[in-house]
This record gives structure tokens, C-alpha cells and sequence, in this order.
């Protein structure tokens, strides 16, 4: 370990560092608790210019119950699952195959079309504006969930795989000539050997691509227009524009679109760490 | 350019019959709604930053529901997203009815095919005997492509009691102008209010400068790309706004945010002035409406006639809608003089029919009132220029009210994008 | 038929198993960025035909002072984001602590990654307004006047950089995290028996160990640095009078608001070529580290 752990018996000093940290933290997300309280703010406070003070009056309720039925969050919100749930299935399920063809089965331009994968994704999404959405006009799902499923799961396919080819190629090789002793067919490799032992790295994959999917603000108003289709992130932007001078309602519909990546994380934060340790760091 | 310019005033005067005249015998008569709108879908995408509005429509839309037997489909935008969502939505995606800006705005659409014609409907509805020569800020080569909307007549507004209060009265000339602005200074009060992050304002005032010193003709030759901006006319445009950077006289920072926060400054007596259309009521509390008061722009050379920014909105069927007649039917309903009464009233702006209901809006009136004094109107800044050029033309007045002394090198830039789009 | 299978089944599946992804990533992604490239040398307002101009478009845009704004800010936002790495690695050594309740203090430490940058910019929107904003209130208190970072030419870029920094620390703090976690025990001993300590142990024992996980937080923040829009798009759409523009914004700006999308595919091309030059500095590194671990 390192920094060298403060010993178990050295209770006072433990609990200060702790105190210590803490305090850090709160600092840390001192701009974040500020919209949670502003979230939590009446609108006369706010005209009165009460930003920051502690609230005289606490309007938990009247604000967020206002984000569910004068705006129309709760459908965005739904259509945010809608998008992100199918994205994160089908990126994990790709990145697995693409990831162990690439790891354990080298050939003749293996490692050109790792590069594309890899380099594609260091591209700025922008760039494929125009060419994406005229490509989603033509398939004819322009405005509707697919295009946003379908683009999210190509793109995000490039990081998974380069993540995917580190943690499989990290895998003690002697598992697969193993299988391959057996005459272990491709398949059954990677059913038996490779999908049992990549679950903490789909684990950590699952998180990283679910925030990346579900925070997207760009493509959402490319390739969306319509309420029914359009994601949580658009839905707050539109928020701002029609909500301008009432920061608190904006406040709570902000803290709503948070959560479900904050809560998604927390969740599963263990096999995180562990399988970013296991992916990113040793690959 | 004569014809437009002819055609505006008389539009200004058409509007000011409209709303005018009471009720009066509504000619549009029984509106009949055909038997073929039946479980057809219709959508809509509106641009309404008014909560208020957004409701009218949707309650509009519940009603037509009900008697048609069609469903009705609202998809609301961000006011500042949809001016840029419009482009790839009327190519692909299209609704079957949108919000958008009459004039050279929509010109710009109608030319590249995407607005349908809707004579039909003009004829059906007989609308050209209601809206009289407000007809020609949607037509195009004697085809109707949109309906006109409220109007907005820029100008600045006040609060009456602040007025009141240090003795001020909306100053008439330069001379009084400058000399308010330090009495303003003088109460700890910003003289002008202003948001520049949405860009726009500041075109506002450059309009109403150039209209004030150069007159109608020569601002709409530069809007049209025929004057340069280096030209000398300018000259004294840039060297009355530089005194009035100069002294202060705008909101500090003013480019970090946007008409909303500038227009609350005015409410809670933070600033004394801005320069806005009517729509500046919702930055107010219900209670403080009646202190709101329009004044118009000083004049600024002696003997130059009143000139006004005067925008329409105005309301489309795409091109490429699905439901393009289920679409007119709407549009006839929405149209009728009580729904779009009540509609423009919830803005505070001015009604295109001469037979909508007379307005409650002491705000509305008043402009009604001044819209008679004005000679003949210009649109505003990004809607009478090329949009290409509105937004380089924006920034860069932006960039002057905070760095006037780079003066020379924007209005240089300037004239090196009017050359590449105007040729 | 059996046999055929048996015989080339070992490249068949493979093959087939890279198809789906290979075939969406390349029609997606690729196909779309080198379109991208053939746009750019077309005049195209988005909605009518494209008119051939060759390289026109670049040739003005060697000549566009904005691009060359962009460009800076570009720069700015780079050096800004090196920061990211560092103050992630110290963040990881103070919460690298096995101590009743520092797991949640951890994870709380992560949550501005998981934010979206639609509520990052609310969020810091409000830090740095003029008048009631965080800033003021600290500047407040000290009897000053904080200055209106988002509309100062000078530190606008330096402001809305610094809002992206917030999730890029998170992010590479969890690198730096996980790194940590995988550190030798043998040789941190070793190093604590040589009687190397503090920083001499950090810079001796354990930093070598995590050039890897350090190499990795470089490369994603240098991504996150040139792919920055959102934030800039939220916190000032580009202004004051864009000059807190980067590339992709610019490109954005001139294919959106300006309608010149054979222009913004040009300035989307300069973008693509200072990433590419990046990748294959990138693609070296990865290549070299596991050519050494064979």
C-alpha cells in the first residue's frame, strides 16, 4: 500500500484524516451542493436574491413535483433508458468479440484495424455531424431511439474495444493454450474461458459507457427532434430555455438527469475500480 | 427595394387598422372544419419560451382535438435551439406546422423549396381581407407561405415609479439621452440594460443607431449587402455608441448573459432602460406590470424620420410535412380572431388581424399608438441580413460595445464577410 | 462440409465475431469522418447541391483570424487539462486510505465524472455569474469585486477549461485509483526497508509503476482536451464574440449558425489531422509498452 496506511490502532489520528478528507470533499462539490440547495429554494426567495443563504423556507416537494408535471422530464427521462440501456448491451456484447479476436487470435492487419477502432474513437464526434445524420435520414431512423442506439454503440465500440483487448490480453495466456489443448473451438473459448472471467471489466465497461451514453448532449440534438425520442440531457437544455428565470426548478430537474449515473455508480463502484484496475492499468 | 419598403409601411399601417378596430362583425364566418380530419396525426414544433403561450397552444390544440377527431402533437423547442434545429428538421423529419420569423427569414426557405404555398388557404379563409398588406411579410412572388404572427415594435422601456421617483422623463433627443444616462449613473442606477450573450441585442441597438443617424434606405442598403461597412456613414453610428461605452452607459459584462437576467436588472430597479420588444413584461413579477412603460428610441439627427424595428413572427406548413391539409385545418382553427387573440396577448404582441378582440395590454395599446408616428419599419438586424452575415455581423458588435477601440480591425473583418456573401 | 468447417473454423469464427462490430464502426465512424473530408472541399449550405471549390475553403481559412483563435484556445485548453493527471494522482493518494467510511467519500469524489456537462455548465454558470455567483460571494467577503470571467476576452477560455477540468480530475483520480490498487507490495517493502520515504518514495518507487496508468490518463485527457464542446456550447455558446472558441466548436458554429458546412468540414479536417498526429503518437506508445511486458 501506499501512502503508507495509518495504523488500525491509531484511532484519533484516523478519524481526523478522515475529518481532513471530508472536508475536501465538501469543497470538491461545493458548486453541486449549491444547486442542490438552490433546488430546494422557493421562487420568491430567488427574486428576492437569496442565492446562497440557507433557505428560509424549504420547497422540496413543490419543485421537484413541478419537474414531473409542468415539464415533461419524466418522458425524457424514460426515453433516456430507452437509448442508454439497448447502447450499453450492444456495446458490451461487440467489444467482448471484437475485444478477444483481437487479443488472442493475431493476424495479417490485426493491429491496423485495433488502430482504427482505437483512433476512430480519439476523433471528436463532431466531425461526423453531417455525414451520421444524412446516413440516419437515409436508413430512415432520423428522430427516432434506433439512430441514437445505433450511433452510440458504434462509437462507443471503439474505447470498448481497446479496453476489452487490454483485460482479455492481461488474462494469463496459459488458460487459453490450455483450451486449446483440449480442442476448445473458438466459440467455447470464449463462452467458457473468456466471458466468466471479463465480469468485472464489463462491470466497469457497463459504468463508463451508461454515463457516456447517458449524458450525450451533442448527438441528442443532432439526430433527435420530437419529445417522444428525445433524451434527458436535451430535455434539460430546453429546460434552461423555457425556464430561464426559475433556476430552482432548473436545479431540481438538473439534480433528476444526475441520478441515475450517480446511483448506477455507486451501485456497482467496487467491481469498478476493480475492473478498471484489471482493464485500463495492466493492460 | 422600394416595393419592400413601400410594402412595410403599409404592413405597419394595416396593423394598426387591426388592432384598432373592436371585434367587428368577424367575417371569417363558419369555419368549417372538413370531415376527412379524422384519427390523422398532426405535429407541431413551437419555439415558445412563454409558459403562458405554451399552454394557450396547448389548449388550442385540445380543443381542435375534440371536434376534429384528429390528435394533435406539440414538440416545444429552446427558443435560441430551434433557429438552428429548424435547418435539418424541414429537410428531414419534417412537422406539419412550425414557428418561425416572416421576411427575409422565411425567404430563405421559401427559396430552397421548403415552406409549401398556402394561397389555398388565404383564399379559403379569405384571409388577405383581415390582414390587408401584413399579407406581403409572407408572401413571396404573389404566393402566401406563411401566417403572420404578433408583431414587435422595439423600443426602450422604463419603469414608471423609478421614473417617477428621480423626476426622469424618457429622454427625446441625444442631448437628453446622454444627459439621463448620468442622472441615471448619478441614482447608482446601470442607464441601459443589457445581455449580449445571445448576441441579438446588440444588433438591436446597432439597428436602432443606424435608423436614427442613416434613415431607413441606407440601414436596409446595408442590410442588403450594398453598402460596405467601412463606409463612411458608419462613422458617426460607431462614434455615438463609442461615447455612450465610453461613459457607461451599458450593463458591465453584459455579454455573459442573456435578455432574461438584463430585463430582471430593469425589474428590480437595478437599470433604468432597455432596449427590447414587449416580450420584456415577463421578466416581470404580475404586480409590477403596470409600472412597465415604452418609450421610443431618441431621436438622434434632427430631421430624420421615425424609423422602427418591427418584427413579425409567423407560423409555416413545411414543404415536406406528412399532413400538410390536416395541417391548414389547424392552422384555420389557431387562426381564428379570439384563439389568436388570446394566443398574442400572452406576449404582449401585436396582432396581425384587424378583428382580433381589442388587447387589455395597456403595453399592446401603447404600441398600437406609437406604430402610428412611425414612417415605415425595418424587421431587426438578423432578420433583415443574410443569416451567414447576422451572426459574424452579431458577434462583432458584440465584440465592439466591449473593445470599441478595435474598432477599425471588426468593421475591417466585417467588410471582408459582407464581400464574401454579397459578392 | 464438416471437415471445411473443422479445417477453418479457427479463422472463421474469429472473423465472424470482429464482423459486427468491424462493419457498424467502420460504416458509422469511419465512413463518416472521411466524408467529413470530402465535404470540405465543397461549398454546401447543408440543404442544396455541393459546388466543387477544391481546397478554397482552406486557403480562407488560413486567412480566418478566428480559426487561429480557436486554434489558441485549443492550446490553452490542453495545458489547462494537464493539470487533470496530477491533481487526480494527489486526490488518489489523499482517499488511498483504508479507514472506515472512506469509501463513500471515494465515490462522492467521483461524482462530477458521472455528471452530464449540461448540469456541469448549469452548475458552474452559477460559480462564476457576476453578480450572485460563488466567485462574487468569495470575493464578496473579502470586500472585492470578482471579475466577470465569462465575459473577459482574456479568461473566458481559462474559466470554461477549468469547468472541464472538474470530471477530468475525477476521471483521472479513478485511473490513478485503480493504479494504486495494483501496486507491487514487494517492492513498496523494499523501498521502505532502503528507507525511502514521502517523495522519494512516490518518485522512485511508485510513479515508475504507474507510468502505465499515467500514460493512459495523459491520452484520455488530451482527448478530452481537443474533443472539448459541450461545455463551451452550454457556458457561453463561444463568446464574448467568439473568442472562446475551439475547432470543434468553431466547426459547429460555422456549419450551424453560419450554414457553411463545406467551411466547417474544413476546419472539422484540421481537427482530424492534429488528432491523427496524436493517435499515432498514442498508437506508438501502446504498441512500445506491450512489446516491453512480452
Amino acid at each position: 500500500m501506499y501512502p503508507r496506511p495509518i495504523p488500525e490502532d491509531a484511532r484519533i489520528q484516523r478519524a481526523l484524516y478522515l475529518g481532513g478528507v471530508a472536508l475536501v470533499v465538501i469543497l470538491w462539490l461545493l458548486p453541486l451542493l449549491a444547486v442542490m440547495l438552490t433546488s430546494i429554494r422557493s421562487n420568491e426567495e430567488l427574486m428576492a436574491g437569496n442565492y446562497w443563504g440557507w433557505p428560509q423556507k424549504f420547497s422540496l416537494i413543490e419543485n421537484y413535483k413541478a419537474v414531473f408535471e409542468q415539464t415533461a422530464m419524466l418522458r425524457f427521462f424514460l426515453n433516456s433508458l430507452l437509448i442508454t440501456i439497448p447502447s450499453v448491451i450492444g456495446v458490451l456484447i461487440l467489444s467482448t468479440l471484437t475485444g478477444f479476436v483481437l487479443s488472442r487470435y493475431p493476424f495479417r492487419g490485426s493491429n491496423l484495424i485495433f488502430a482504427l477502432f482505437v483512433g476512430g474513437n480519439f476523433l471528436p464526434a463532431q466531425i461526423m455531424m453531417i455525414p451520421v445524420r444524412d446516413l440516419m435520414v437515409r436508413l430512415g431512423l432520423y428522430d427516432t431511439v434506433y439512430a441514437l442506439i445505433i450511433f452510440h454503440i458504434a462509437f462507443q465500440t471503439g474505447f470498448a474495444t481497446l479496453f476489452m483487448r487490454n483485460f482479455i490480453a492481461a488474462l494469463p495466456g496459459e488458460l487459453f493454450q490450455a483450451a486449446r489443448a483440449e480442442g476448445a473451438s473458438p466459440f467455447q473459448t470464449l463462452r467458457h474461458v473468456v466471458v466468466p472471467l471479463v465480469r468485472p471489466a464489463l462491470a466497469a465497461l457497463a459504468i463508463l459507457t451508461f454515463t457516456f451514453v447517458w449524458n450525450d448532449y451533442f448527438w441528442a440534438i443532432v439526430l433527435t427532434q420530437s419529445d417522444a425520442v428525445k433524451p434527458v440531457t436535451a430535455g434539460l437544455n430546453n429546460l434552461r430555455g423555457e425556464w430561464t428565470s426559475a433556476w430552482n426548478i432548473v436545479s431540481a430537474a438538473t439534480i433528476f438527469v444526475a441520478l441515475p449515473p450517480v446511483v448506477m455508480f455507486f451501485m456497482m463502484q467496487k467491481h469498478f475500480v476493480a475492473g478498471l484496475t484489471m482493464g485500463a492499468v495492466k493492460g | 427595394m422600394t416595393t419592400k419598403l413601400a410594402a412595410l409601411s403599409t404592413t405597419r399601417r394595416r396593423f394598426l387598422k387591426g388592432t384598432g378596430a373592436a371585434l367587428a362583425a368577424s367575417a371569417t364566418g363558419g369555419l368549417c372544419l372538413p370531415a376527412l380530419a379524422q384519427a390523422q396525426e398532426i405535429t407541431i414544433i413551437s419555439n415558445l419560451g412563454n409558459a403562458q403561450q405554451r399552454e394557450i397552444l396547448q389548449r388550442l390544440a385540445t380543443e381542435f382535438e375534440a371536434k376534429s377527431g384528429a390528435k394533435v402533437v406539440i414538440n416545444n423547442m429552446d427558443h435560441e435551439a430551434h433557429k438552428t434545429a429548424i435547418r435539418s428538421y424541414l429537410v428531414v423529419g419534417a412537422p406539419d406546422i412550425c414557428f418561425w420569423f416572416s421576411g427575409n427569414r422565411m425567404k430563405a426557405f421559401v427559396a430552397k423549396g421548403l415552406f409549401d404555398d398556402i394561397s389555398d388557404l388565404f383564399a379559403r379563409e379569405n384571409y388577405k381581407s383581415v390582414l390587408g398588406a401584413t399579407t406581403s411579410a409572407v408572401t413571396v412572388g404573389d404566393k402566401q407561405y406563411g401566417l403572420p404572427m404578433g408583431g414587435i415594435l422595439w423600443g426602450l422601456f422604463y419603469r414608471k415609479d423609478v421614473f417617477a421617483q428621480h423626476n426622469w422623463t424618457p429622454p427625446k433627443d441625444w442631448k437628453e439621452f446622454l444627459a439621463f444616462g448620468e442622472a441615471a449613473k448619478s441614482a447608482n442606477l446601470v442607464p441601459i440594460s443589457m445581455g449580449t450573450k445571445e448576441l441579438w441585442p446588440a444588433g438591436g441597438w446597432f439597428d436602432h443607431m443606424n435608423l436614427r443617424i442613416n434613415g431607413l434606405d441606407k440601414h436596409i442598403a446595408l442590410m442588403d449587402g450594398k453598402v460596405q461597412y467601412t463606409d463612411p456613414m458608419l462613422t458617426p453610428v460607431f462614434d455615438k455608441w463609442n461615447d455612450l461605452l465610453k461613459a457607461g452607459f451599458f450593463s458591465p459584462s453584459h455579454s455573459s448573459f442573456g435578455w432574461e437576467q438584463a430585463g430582471a436588472a430593469l425589474a428590480q430597479k437595478k437599470a433604468a432602460m432597455m432596449d427590447l420588444g414587449g416580450f420584456v413584461r415577463s421578466a416581470f413579477p404580475e404586480a409590477d406590470l403596470p409600472q412597465l412603460a415604452y418609450a421610443p428610441f431618441p431621436e438622434i439627427v434632427p430631421g430624420v424620420a421615425r424609423y422602427e424595428d418591427f418584427s413579425v413572427n409567423s407560423i409555416h406548413v413545411p414543404a415536406n410535412a406528412k399532413n400538410r391539409q390536416g395541417a391548414r385545418d389547424f392552422l384555420a382553427y389557431f387562426y381564428k380572431p379570439e384563439n389568436l387573440g388570446a394566443f398574442l396577448a400572452a406576449e404582449g404582441a401585436i396582432p396581425p388581424r384587424n378583428d382580433c378582440p381589442p388587447s387589455h395590454d395597456p403595453l399592446v395599446n401603447a404600441a398600437v399608438e406609437e406604430l402610428k408616428k412611425v414612417v415605415a419599419t425595418s424587421q431587426y438586424y438578423d432578420r433583415d441580413t443574410d443569416p451567414d452575415m447576422a451572426q459574424e455581423g452579431m458577434t462583432a458588435l458584440q465584440e465592439f460595445m466591449v473593445k470599441p477601440d478595435r474598432r477599425d480591425q471588426i468593421l475591417g473583418r466585417l467588410e471582408k464577410t459582407r464581400k464574401r456573401i454579397f459578392g | 462440409m464438416s471437415r471445411l468447417w473443422r479445417r477453418n473454423r479457427h479463422w472463421v469464427t474469429p472473423a465472424l465475431f470482429l464482423l459486427p462490430g468491424l462493419i457498424l464502426f467502420g460504416t458509422v465512424i469511419l465512413a463518416a469522418s472521411i466524408e467529413t473530408v470530402w465535404i470540405s472541399l465543397h461549398d454546401w449550405d447543408g440543404i442544396g447541391a455541393k459546388t466543387w471549390v477544391g481546397l478554397a475553403n482552406y486557403i480562407e481559412l488560413a486567412d480566418d483570424p478566428q480559426f487561429y483563435v480557436s486554434l489558441k484556445n485549443n492550446v490553452i485548453w490542453l495545458l489547462i487539462f494537464m493539470l487533470a493527471p496530477p491533481i487526480g494522482l494527489a486526490l488518489a493518494l489523499i482517499v488511498n486510505q483504508q479507514i472506515r467510511g472512506m469509501r463513500i467519500l471515494k465515490s462522492l469524489f467521483f461524482v462530477p465524472l458521472v455528471l452530464a456537462t449540461v448540469t456541469v455548465g448549469v452548475v458552474f454558470g452559477w460559480v462564476y455569474d457576476p453578480n450572485f455567483g460563488l466567485l462574487q460571494l468569495l470575493f464578496g467577503a473579502f470586500g472585492g469585486t470578482a471579475p466577470a470571467l465569462l465575459s473577459d476576452e482574456t479568461f473566458v477560455t481559462f474559466a470554461v477549461a477549468a469547468a472541464g477540468l472538474w470530471p477530468q480530475i475525477a476521471f483521472c483520480m479513478i485511473l490513478f485509483l485503480a493504479g494504486l490498487n495494483s501496486l507491487n507490495d514487494d517492492l513498496i517493502a523494499a523501498g521502505r526497508v532502503d528507507g525511502a520515504r514521502g517523495w522519494r518514495m512516490l518518485r522512485h518507487v511508485v510513479l515508475p509503476q504507474l507510468s502505465q496508468v499515467g500514460f493512459i490518463a495523459i491520452a484520455v485527457t488530451v482527448i478530452g482536451a481537443l474533443r472539448s464542446f459541450d461545455m463551451i456550447a452550454v457556458m457561453t455558446s463561444g463568446g464574448p464574440y467568439g473568442s472562446c472558441t475551439v475547432l470543434a466548436y468553431q466547426m459547429y458554429q460555422e456549419s450551424i449558425f453560419s450554414y457553411r458546412f463545406g467551411y466547417g468540414a474544413a476546419i472539422a479536417t484540421v481537427l482530424f489531422v492534429i488528432m491523427i498526429v496524436f493517435i499515432a503518437w498514442y498508437l506508438n506508445g501502446l504498441i512500445k509498452a506491450e512489446r516491453s511486458n512480452a
